[in-house]
């Protein structure tokens, strides 16, 4: 109860800091999400659309990539990106380039694997019509894809569902240094180890209104299409 | 034929992405102001779960215009994670390890810069009876009142200082450390407080992160400090300035700024009055080791007071 009531005040207050922490979660959560989907997208629907050798291994280890645990993606990335590591001249851990990357890895194979999964259950009928108009294949996929869309969006939405609750990889890769790679979660961890739960709890009230809003944008354009589909 | 055409439509998309992101990026670079250099303190969980490093950092900032960050970590993985290059100086609180660190050629300089103790502490029924023993004695104490089922003993089990020093206690009590009365939670210091607080357990703790979530728990931590105010119990913490040829990318500089400041009279005194609840948490120790028993650092003092003494810091 008193975690709402701080969590109304921090709000309304519009402390610099809860905002600054607020927007960098979103523009990490956000950016990752695009990012996986601006590569998952066009890899899923290839997969789908082509026949080829261990086409059931690579959708089988997609799928399997899909419960990436955050920390190990954390871990894995932290020692690229470490300035003894493969990477390091780069100059990129504990920024929020870092996070960002580390959070492609989770949403890629999000996206990746429920692009596949909804081209691939999309009707044999359109399938078989596009082949006997002899369609060309940019005309095929975007056919396809716009068949597919209301499967797309549940990919972004899982795919920003998984970023932006995420603590594991940003921690690692981000610092959680204050007023630069301070997301949402790590500040709650942090507030959480110091004992000052309602601080922690009215950051995770704004973490839920963020992906409430985000995600009600994206059913908003889920339900307009199905709407546009029937008629 | 198909197949090329495919792959073209996907090499324009991902190029226009590439491309988009790529604009989006040099825009925020370009745009983005000046800021202030940003240094990377590698650091224990106590000196951030008590808040001395927020108390301490719009000073900082503001004397040697710099942006203050720290990692919140163990001492373990803070030497851990310096001695890869990716923080620019290290405050944390092992001795042995810290000079092992130094004379593995990781680190340049490491100077005492203040201390606090440790206390044990425990459910008030103290099923143990640890309460006014010495540490040892209580560490065998807490020991055989698990081993027949009535007490339980929380270890932070993360190769943190607090956790080297529960590691030693154990060591000269001659107790083995295992069995289901031994939980180790491998997280921080108030976590692993709440973690015996709920199991009714004993641990550990600095006696700032105990005092610091007391005041923010209020009455729903109920541990009480058991054993206290024995010499194997204090806790000195230390700078250690990092090997600038070893890590060329590190900010050197703003690491010995740092390192001047804590020393400085001023970051003396701003730590020596840094209270929670009106109880002071950190007491400073910069030139004067001897005063609670460790071994004198006049080499290192002498070097840093004429380093102090050029800048105008003293």
């Amino acid at each position: 109860m008193e975690g709402f009531v701080r969590a109304l005040q921090i709000l309304f207050s519009g402390d610099h800091e809860i905002l600054g922490i607020t927007l960098l979660s979103l523009r990490v959560s956000l950016t990752a999400t695009l990012l996986g989907a601006a590569f998952g997208i066009p890899i899923g629907f290839l997969v789908a659309r082509r026949d080829f050798h261990g086409k059931s291994v690579v959708t089988t280890t997609i799928n399997t990539l899909m419960g990436l645990p955050p920390v190990v993606v954390g871990l894995v990335v932290y020692l690229f990106l470490s300035a003894s590591g493969p990477l390091g001249f780069l100059r990129l851990l504990y920024t929020p380039e870092a996070m960002i990357i580390a959070q492609m890895i989770l949403t890629f194979p999000i996206v990746c694997g429920i692009t596949i999964s909804s081209v691939l259950s999309l009707s044999p009928k359109l399938k078989e019509t596009l082949v006997s108009l002899s369609a060309p294949s940019s005309w095929e996929a975007r056919v396809l894809l716009n068949e597919s869309r209301l499967g797309l969006i549940t990919a972004l939405i899982a795919a920003f569902g998984a970023a932006i609750s995420e603590v594991g990889a940003i921690m690692m890769v981000g610092g959680n240094l204050l007023g630069y790679t301070r997301a949402l979660t790590t500040a709650i961890m942090l507030y959480t180890n110091m004992g000052e739960f309602a601080t922690a709890i009215a950051l995770g009230i704004i973490l839920l209104l963020i992906a409430f809003g985000v995600n009600l944008f994206l059913t908003y354009l889920q339900m307009r299409s199905r709407i546009k589909r029937t008629t | 034929m198909s197949l090329l055409k495919d792959n073209k439509i996907i090499f324009v998309i991902i190029v226009v992405a590439v491309v988009i992101i790529a604009a989006g990026l040099a825009i925020y670079y370009v745009n983005k102001p000046a800021a202030p250099p940003r240094l990377i303190i590698a650091t224990t969980t106590s000196t951030v779960d008590t808040g001395l490093l927020d108390y301490l950092k719009p000073y900082f900032d503001s004397k040697f215009n710099a942006n203050m960050t720290w990692l919140y970590l163990g001492t373990g993985q803070a030497l851990e994670v310096a001695s890869r290059g990716d923080a620019d100086v290290l405050l944390v609180h092992d001795r042995v390890r810290e000079d092992a660190f130094v004379s593995s050629g990781n680190g340049t300089l490491r100077t005492t810069v203040m201390y606090n103790d440790f206390v044990i502490i425990g459910p008030p029924s103290d099923p143990a009876n640890a309460r006014g023993t010495n540490a040892t004695a209580a560490m065998i104490r807490i020991a055989q009142a698990g081993a027949s089922g009535n007490a339980t003993f929380v270890s932070r089990g993360d190769n943190s200082g607090t956790n080297a020093l529960e590691n030693r206690l154990w060591t000269k009590a001659g107790v083995t450390a295992n069995g289901t009365w031994y939980v180790s939670t491998g997280s921080g210091m108030a976590p692993t407080i709440r973690v015996a607080n709920e199991k009714g357990g004993y641990t550990i703790s600095d006696r700032g992160s105990f005092y610091k979530l007391r005041s923010t728990m209020n009455a729903s931590l109920s541990l009480v400090i058991l054993c206290e105010n024995d010499t194997s119990l204090l806790n000195p913490y230390g700078i250690i300035l990092l090997n600038s040829t070893k890590y060329p990318n590190i900010k050197s500089d703003l690491a010995t700024d740092f390192l001047l400041f804590m020393v400085s009279k001023q970051g003396q005194s701003l730590i020596g009055n840094f209270t929670v609840d009106g109880q002071q948490l950190f007491f400073p120790l910069y030139g004067n080791p001897e005063s609670i028993g460790l071994p004198s650092e006049n080499a290192t003092v002498n070097y840093l007071n004429s380093l102090l003494k050029s800048r105008g810091l003293e």
